[in-house]
C-alpha cells in the first residue's frame, strides 16, 4: 500500500518516544469548484492538498500534529510533536481517557460512481452551469443567480500500531443552481434542489440526476413571485415539511444532538451541550412512534459514506431514535468505552490536517406509509413548506427556529397559495412527538450536507439525512416578523 | 519560512506564467489548540500547512489553481493547470487590470515571536490556570487555548509584491454551574497577554451569578450587549459593506447611500491596524487596504471593494478584496464600532428593567434585506430593575433587525477585541433599546 514505508517510520518514531497507542493517516485530496454568476464563470478552481497527521496517545491522553513535509525529518518532527503535545494533555489532564481502537482491519474501500468526473470535459460542465444558471434569469426581476458543482475525490490511507493497513478512495459530488429575485422593497431567493443543492456520494452522475436545466426556469419564476406573495400569516397551524427541510430538522435537532462528545460536554463551549443527556438513555420520548432515526453509513449516496471512520473503526448501522425512543449515539472509541459500548464509525476528519472528531454522519428517518399527496388530506388550515432559508437551535438542542424559502396554504386538504417568508419554530421534543405521517419511500430522499461546522479549530463535514415529507400537528408558524 | 521565502516561490511562479496576467498567493501556518472539557484535553492538536494559490487571467478569462506542494515541478504544474482553466472560461467584460500594489506596513504588535514559538506546555499551563478556577467554584468547564503564526506573500504581473507575517493567539472558556453557566474570552497577538486565571475567574463570576435562573416573559427588552454578544449580532452586519450586495440590491442600504439609517452614536470603520485587532494591511490581491469609514455618526458613508468592483461600479479600490476565487465579493473583516461617552456600569445604571447579555449562540440571517436575524442567549443573561443587576434568567430567543437596533443603540465608552473565524471586530458594550426577544428555553 502506498505510504507503508512512511506510516512505518511515524507509527515507530511515536512509540519509541513514549506514545503506547499511534495512529497515522496519509491523505491525498482534490478539490474542484466551478461556479457561474450572472453570465461570468465567478469560481473556476482546482485544489490539491495532501499530507497526514498523527494521533498518539500517551498515559491516556491524546495529541495530534499533521504536516506535508512528507520527508524523513518531516515524518519524524511530526511524530514527535504529536508525542509531547499528548504528554502536555496528560500533564494537566485530571483523569486518564483516551482509548485506542480495539479491533485492527486490513482492507480497501472505494465509492461506487458510475462516472468518474475527471473525464467529464471541464467544457461540458461549464457549459451545464451556463446554461442552467442562464435559465435561472427566467424573469427581469432575477438579479443575481447561479449555479455550481462541487467534485471532491479524497485518497486515505490509514495506518495505526495494532495493525490496521485501510486504504479508502471516497468521491462526493454536487451540484446546484439558485435565483436571487430583487424587487418591491424585498429580495427573494429559491434554490434547486433542496436548499444548498444536491449533494452525494457518486461521480458525475450525482450532477446529472440534479436535473438543473429543467428545473432553473421554475425556481426563477418562482423567486419572483415570492416578492409579491402575501406574507406567511402567524399562528398555530398543522406544517407539512418537504422532504430537504425534514432533512434539516433532523440534521439540528438529532444528529447534532446526539453526537456523544456533546453529550459529554465536549462541546460545550462552542457547539453546545445536548438533552439528550446519559440518562435518558432508553427512556427518553424523542418522537411519537411513527419515529425511527437511524445511523447508516453504508448507505448508497450517503455522503458520508465510508468502510471505515477515521480511527479505523469499519462502518455499519445502528439506532439513535426507535420507534420514538431514544436508543443510542454517533460514538468515537473512547466516549463509546466511557458508556460501555463499542464505537459506531462516526469519526470524521476534514482532511488530513484536522483530528479525527465525532461527527454527524449519514442519519435515515425511515420512511412512513402514507403517499405524499395524501399527506394533505385531513389538513383543514395549514402550511407546506420547502429549502430551508434559515436555521437556529439553543445550545443544547431545544429551542429552534427554521425558515424555508418558499411555503404555500393549506385550506381544507388542499394546497393553496403562494406564501412568502415562511417560518416555524418548537422545541425539540414536542415537535417530534407532534409528527403524526412520514410520507413513504417513494418520496424519501438523500440529501447531503456539504458543510456540518464543528470544533475548534473548526471543521466542516460532510453528512446526509435521508428522508421523506412529514406531517407535523400544531406548530408556532410566523415568527421573525411580528416588528 | 521566511517573507524572503514565500517571495522567491511567488517571484518563481510568475516567472514560468504565459499568463495576459498572473497573480500568486504563497501562504503558511503553523496553528495549534488545545481544547479542554470535564478535566480531560478533548482535543489537543497542531499542523503545519503550506499552500501556494494562483489566478491565471487569459484574454479576460480566468482560472484559478492551488496546491500544498511547493517544489519546483508543482510550481510549474500548478500555473500550467491555472490556465488550462482560464482557457475554457468565458470571457468576463468587466475583468480589471491586476492592482499594482503600493506600499505597506504592518500594523505594531502583529507579530510576537513568543506566540509563534509557543509549545503545548505553555498552552497547557492557560488551560489549567483556568480550570483550577472552576474546581475552586466546583464547576465544570470547557474551553480552549490556541495559538498561530501565519505568513503570506502576493504577488502579480502588474508588479505588486507584498508579505505579512501575523500571529494570534485567543482562549475561550464555558464554565457550568448546577443550573448555570459563564462564558470569558480573551484575544491578543501576544500570548503572554492571555491570563488563565483572569479568564477563569470572569466566568465563574458570571455562572455563579445567572445561578437560579428565573423565566422572564418575552418580548421588547432594553438590552445591554457585552462585546462578545455585540460583536456576535454586527458580523451579521459585514457582508452589506460588500460592493456585491450594494450593486445587487441584498444590502439594506442598496442605494440609499448617504442616507441615515442609525443612532447618531453609532460610528462603524474597517480598520486593519487597530491596536486591539492588528491585522494584514493589504489585501488578497496586495492592493493597499484603506482605513474606510463604513457608517458616520449614523449615516451609511460607504462599501468597501476590490480590482472588480472598483472597475465595475468606477469607484476606488478599498483592498478588501478575498482570495480569488471569490464568488462573494469584497468583504470589511476589521470592524470598529466607534466607543461612546458612557461607561457600561453607567448604562446598566441607567436602566430602569432590562437584560444584560453575555454571549449570544446561533444566529441566522431570517430577512437578508431587512437584516433581520435570530438567535440565542447564552453563558449569562440578567435581569437588570432599578439599575443593578439582579440575578440570572432563562435564555431567550430574539428575532431583531440589526439597522432597527442600532437606531436605538447606545454604545459605552469601552472596546473590546472579539470576533469569530476569519474575520475581527473591536466592539464597545451596547445598550439598545425594544430589542425583540420571541420565545425562551427550559434553561
Amino acid at each position: 500500500m502506498e505510504f507503508e514505508e512512511l506510516a512505518g517510520r511515524a507509527l515507530d518514531t511515536s512509540i519509541a518516544r513514549g506514545a503506547t497507542y499511534a495512529d497515522v493517516r496519509f491523505e491525498r485530496g482534490r478539490t474542484e469548484r466551478i461556479e457561474v454568476r450572472n453570465g461570468i464563470v465567478a469560481t473556476l478552481a482546482d485544489s490539491e492538498s495532501a499530507g497526514y497527521g498523527i494521533r498518539a496517545l500517551v498515559d491516556g491522553a491524546w495529541g495530534f500534529a499533521a504536516s506535508d513535509d512528507v520527508s524523513n525529518a518531516g515524518i519524524d518532527a511530526a511524530a514527535a510533536r504529536a508525542v509531547t503535545i499528548a504528554r502536555a494533555s496528560a500533564a494537566v489532564a485530571r483523569r486518564p481517557f483516551g482509548a485506542p481502537p480495539e479491533r485492527a482491519y486490513v482492507d480497501r474501500f472505494i465509492t461506487a460512481i458510475a462516472r468518474d468526473p475527471a473525464v467529464v470535459p471541464l467544457g461540458e460542465r461549464v457549459a451545464l452551469l451556463l446554461e442552467a444558471e442562464k435559465l435561472a434569469r427566467s424573469t427581469p426581476k432575477v438579479a443575481v443567480a447561479r449555479a455550481w458543482i462541487d467534485l471532491w475525490r479524497t485518497d486515505k490511507f490509514f495506518f495505526s500500531t495494532i495493525g490496521s493497513r485501510i486504504e479508502q478512495r471516497i468521491m462526493q459530488s454536487g451540484s446546484g443552481v439558485q435565483a436571487m429575485a430583487v424587487g418591491n422593497g424585498d429580495v427573494q431567493t429559491r434554490t434547486y434542489p433542496g436548499d444548498v443543492g444536491l449533494y452525494q456520494s457518486g461521480g458525475w452522475e450525482i450532477v446529472e440526476s440534479a436535473r438543473l436545466r429543467e428545473n432553473a426556469a421554475r425556481i426563477g419564476e418562482e423567486a419572483t413571485a415570492l416578492l409579491t406573495a402575501p406574507q406567511c400569516p402567524s399562528g398555530t397551524f398543522d406544517v407539512i415539511l418537504g422532504s430537504s427541510q425534514v432533512s434539516l430538522q433532523i440534521h439540528e435537532s438529532c444528529g447534532h444532538p446526539a453526537e456523544l462528545d456533546r453529550v459529554l460536554g465536549w462541546e460545550a463551549n462552542f457547539s453546545g451541550t445536548s438533552f439528550l443527556e446519559l440518562d435518558q438513555l432508553d427512556r427518553l420520548v424523542y418522537g411519537s412512534p411513527i419515529v425511527t432515526i437511524a445511523i447508516d453509513n453504508t448507505m448508497p449516496f450517503g455522503m458520508a459514506t465510508c468502510g471505515y471512520d477515521d480511527e479505523g473503526t469499519q462502518s455499519g448501522t445502528s439506532d439513535i431514535v426507535r420507534d420514538g425512543i431514544l436508543r443510542g449515539y454517533e460514538m468515537s472509541n473512547d466516549t463509546a468505552r466511557s458508556i460501555g459500548r463499542e464505537s459506531n464509525g462516526c469519526v470524521r476528519a476534514q482532511s488530513w490536517e484536522y483530528v479525527p472528531m465525532i461527527r454527524m454522519c449519514n442519519l435515515t428517518l425511515l420512511p412512513g406509509t402514507t403517499p405524499f399527496e395524501h399527506l394533505f388530506d385531513d389538513v383543514r388550515d395549514g402550511i407546506y413548506m420547502e429549502s430551508n432559508r434559515s436555521w437556529s437551535i439553543d445550545d443544547r438542542r431545544l429551542n429552534f427556529q427554521f425558515g424555508c424559502e418558499i411555503g404555500w396554504e393549506i385550506k381544507n386538504g388542499k394546497r393553496g397559495r403562494l406564501v412568502k417568508n415562511p417560518t416555524y419554530a418548537g422545541m425539540t421534543p414536542a415537535f417530534w412527538n407532534a409528527c403524526d405521517a412520514i410520507a413513504d419511500e417513494r418520496s424519501w430522499f438523500a440529501w447531503g450536507t456539504p458543510n456540518c461546522g464543528k470544533g475548534e479549530p473548526m471543521q466542516t463535514g460532510r453528512t446526509t439525512q435521508a428522508a421523506a415529507p412529514a406531517r407535523f400537528r400544531g406548530v408556532t408558524v410566523g415568527v421573525g416578523y411580528d416588528d | 519560512m521566511t517573507s524572503a521565502e514565500r517571495e522567491a516561490i511567488a517571484q518563481r511562479a510568475l516567472e514560468h506564467s504565459t499568463a495576459d496576467q498572473t497573480e500568486v498567493i504563497v501562504q503558511v501556518a503553523d496553528a495549534a489548540l488545545m481544547r479542554f472539557a470535564r478535566g480531560i484535553s478533548n482535543q489537543n492538536v497542531a499542523s503545519i500547512t503550506h499552500a501556494i494559490s494562483v489566478r491565471a487571467i487569459v484574454d479576460g478569462r480566468t482560472g484559478v489553481a492551488s496546491t500544498n506542494d511547493l517544489s519546483d515541478s508543482s510550481i510549474a504544474a500548478v500555473v500550467e493547470r491555472a490556465i488550462a482553466l482560464a482557457a475554457l472560461a468565458p470571457r468576463d467584460p468587466h475583468q480589471p487590470q491586476l492592482p499594482a500594489g503600493g506600499t505597506t506596513h504592518a500594523p505594531d504588535g502583529a507579530y510576537v515571536a513568543k506566540t509563534a514559538l509557543a509549545d503545548p506546555f505553555a498552552r497547557a499551563q492557560i488551560c489549567d490556570a483556568i480550570v483550577q478556577e472552576g474546581e475552586r467554584a466546583d464547576d465544570w468547564c470547557a474551553g480552549y487555548v490556541t495559538t498561530s503564526a501565519m505568513g503570506i506573500t502576493i504577488a502579480n504581473s502588474s508588479g505588486a509584491l507584498a508579505s505579512f507575517d501575523g500571529t494570534d493567539a485567543q482562549a475561550n472558556v464555558k464554565m457550568i454551574a448546577a443550573d448555570s453557566s459563564g462564558f470569558a474570552e480573551a484575544y491578543a497577538t501576544d500570548l503572554t497577554r492571555i491570563d488563565g486565571g483572569r479568564i477563569g475567574k470572569q466566568a465563574v463570576h458570571k455562572a455563579a451569578a445567572s445561578a437560579r435562573p428565573q423565566a422572564v416573559e418575552p418580548g421588547a427588552w432594553t438590552v445591554i450587549l457585552e462585546p462578545a454578544a455585540c460583536g456576535e449580532l454586527l458580523a451579521y452586519l459585514l457582508s452589506h459593506f460588500s460592493a456585491q450586495a450594494y450593486d445587487e440590491g441584498s444590502s439594506f442600504f442598496a442605494g440609499r447611500l448617504d442616507e441615515r439609517f442609525f443612532a447618531e452614536t453609532i460610528t462603524l470603520r474597517d480598520d486593519y491596524a487597530h491596536p486591539l485587532a492588528p491585522g494584514m494591511p493589504f489585501d488578497y490581491e496586495a492592493q493597499p487596504k484603506s482605513r474606510v469609514t463604513l457608517v458616520d455618526r449614523g449615516v451609511v458613508r460607504a462599501f468597501v471593494t476590490d480590482s472588480y468592483y472598483a472597475r465595475k461600479l468606477d469607484v476606488a479600490n478599498t483592498g478588501h478584496a478575498l482570495p480569488a476565487p471569490n464568488a462573494s465579493g469584497p468583504q470589511a473583516l476589521n470592524l470598529v464600532v466607534d466607543p461612546g461617552t458612557q461607561s457600561a456600569e453607567a448604562l446598566i445604571a441607567g436602566t430602569e428593567r432590562g437584560l444584560l447579555v453575555s454571549r449570544f449562540w446561533y444566529i441566522r440571517t431570517v430577512d437578508q434585506k431587512q437584516a433581520i436575524v435570530t438567535g440565542m442567549t447564552r453563558d449569562g443573561t440578567f435581569l437588570i430593575e432599578d439599575g443593578r443587576i439582579t440575578g440570572g434568567v432563562r435564555n431567550l430567543r430574539f428575532n431583531q433587525s440589526i439597522v432597527t437596533a442600532l437606531a436605538r443603540a447606545t454604545p459605552a465608552n469601552d472596546a473590546h477585541r472579539t470576533g469569530g473565524h476569519g474575520y475581527s471586530l473591536v466592539v464597545p458594550t451596547v445598550k439598545i433599546e425594544g430589542f425583540r426577544f420571541t420565545s425562551t428555553t427550559e434553561f
